[in-house]
């Protein structure tokens, strides 16, 4: 029983975050049909502080940092990306009525990784002082780039066995390069660069620190009023897509929670770490993701995938995923 | 003074935006406008509702003028062989007449 209280009480303290109430206080504001809207331009450069922040963070503390020990939960970020995509093209993709490339298309969102959530994350865990590796966040590229391309591959060879085509070659550099051009992930990884070779920290806590909580509160509006409106287009495409999205968060979440346990037991990895891997995996991508997969999936309907990952996933991650990774790590670790 | 020429109208999803651009500068076209815009379609509503995170899906409206009226239609013709069969995209002809005939 202790452990359910354990749980229980670290859920309700997480339901009271600041974080969520600005999230349900977005989707609130678009079903009441408020006027509020944010320009597109602010949202952008919302997403680059933050990513620019987390960055400068890890490439300041990776100075010191022994980057070998970073190689195989890499490589556990990549397996899990590639396990997301495989468990919905078994599962969703085999239920009645669904389409093989929609399914697939969706698989490969919850495979990728959502900033907007890993943000959030990482203030919570900074907020408990829960500890994790500084390199942790730059986990994110090695899982969300061979989650796009296992989709995008599964994608093309359903097509070629049901259209009988020439076999079609996957550009799978094009898919990398345009996923590391993205906004976040450029981002990310400039961040990243300028903390290992200048010398931020001023820059860093007098700017881009005390932002950041401010700026994902915004953040968490927006992606709750896109949430709110975009559910009336989950509404037309089947309803397996509204379960896929509540479960997989979840499912993705605890295996992924699991393999970082076993780097924990053999390597050492950190509790907050754990954490992190866990975020990643049960979050799904809602800003870089969708433009990729439209690109080299046109088939699939960009109302199930955008509809499952914007309106359920990231909600789902963000409101049971983290309390739920974190009281489970205070339970087993 | 003035000269008969073809306008091709091309509306298409912002993430089209480089590939038809290809087509359109390879059958030597001499320059294009491109507008932002949004509206409504088969496809469902195009851009800004409210807040819209991923911009790739707002539509842009490509123009360009050219005398050759079969090379107009033969870069329409690609494009839309190429590019709309799965993704949404329209493309439409004006009979124009153009100042400066040299230009285009």
């Amino acid at each position: 029983m202790d452990i359910l209280a354990t749980f229980a009480g670290s859920f309700l303290n997480q339901l009271q975050s600041p974080t969520l109430a600005f999230l349900i206080g977005g989707m609130l504001l678009a079903a009441c049909g408020s006027k509020l809207s944010i320009p597109d331009a602010i949202y952008k450069f919302i997403v680059f502080v933050l990513l620019m922040r987390i960055g400068l963070h890890g490439g300041m503390e990776i100075r010191h940092a022994d980057l070998r020990a970073l190689a195989f939960p890499a490589f556990l970020a990549a397996v899990m990306g590639c396990i997301c995509v495989l468990i919905g093209r078994y599962s969703l993709a085999l239920l009645p009525r669904i389409q093989v490339p929609d399914a697939v298309a969706t698989a490969g969102l919850f495979g990728a990784v959502s900033a907007s959530t890993l943000a959030a994350a990482l203030i919570i865990l900074e907020e408990q002082s829960i500890a994790y590796e500084a390199w942790a966040p730059a986990l994110y590229p090695f899982m969300d780039i061979p989650a796009l391309v296992l989709a995008i591959v599964l994608a093309t060879l359903h097509r070629q066995r049901t259209e009988g085509s020439a076999s079609q070659r996957v550009l799978v550099l094009k898919i990398v390069i345009d996923s590391l051009r993205g906004s976040a992930l450029s981002a990310l990884l400039l961040g990243l660069l300028i903390g290992i070779s200048a010398n931020p920290v001023r820059i860093y806590e007098e700017f881009y620190d005390p932002m950041f909580r401010g700026m994902l509160s915004i953040l968490l509006l927006i992606m709750g009023m896109e949430a709110y409106s975009r559910l009336a287009e989950l509404r037309q495409v089947a309803h397996w897509f509204g379960a896929y999205a509540l479960c997989a968060p979840l499912v993705h979440g605890l295996i992924a929670f699991g393999l970082g346990y076993a780097a924990h037991v053999a390597l050492g990895f950190s509790q907050g770490g754990v954490i992190l891997l866990a975020v990643m995996a049960s979050s799904s991508s809602d800003i870089s993701g969708p433009p990729t997969l439209r690109a080299a999936i046109p088939e699939a309907n960009p109302s199930a995938y955008i509809g499952a990952s914007t309106s359920i996933g990231t909600p789902v991650a963000l409101a049971v995923g983290i309390p739920l990774f974190i009281a489970l790590a205070e339970i087993v670790f | 003074m003035v000269t008969p020429a073809t306008k091709v109208t091309i509306i298409a999803e912002n993430l089209l935006e480089q590939d038809i651009l290809a087509v359109i500068n390879e059958a030597g076209a001499t320059g294009y406008t491109i507008v932002e815009g949004r509206g409504k379609g088969k496809y469902g509503l195009h851009g800004n509702r409210g807040t819209s995170v991923i911009d790739a899906f707002s539509i842009i409206r490509i123009e360009f003028v050219m005398r050759d009226r079969d090379t107009a239609l033969h870069v329409a013709q690609t494009i839309s062989e190429r590019h709309f069969s799965q993704q949404p995209g329209i493309i439409y002809f004006s009979a124009v007449e153009v100042l400066r005939a040299d230009r285009f």
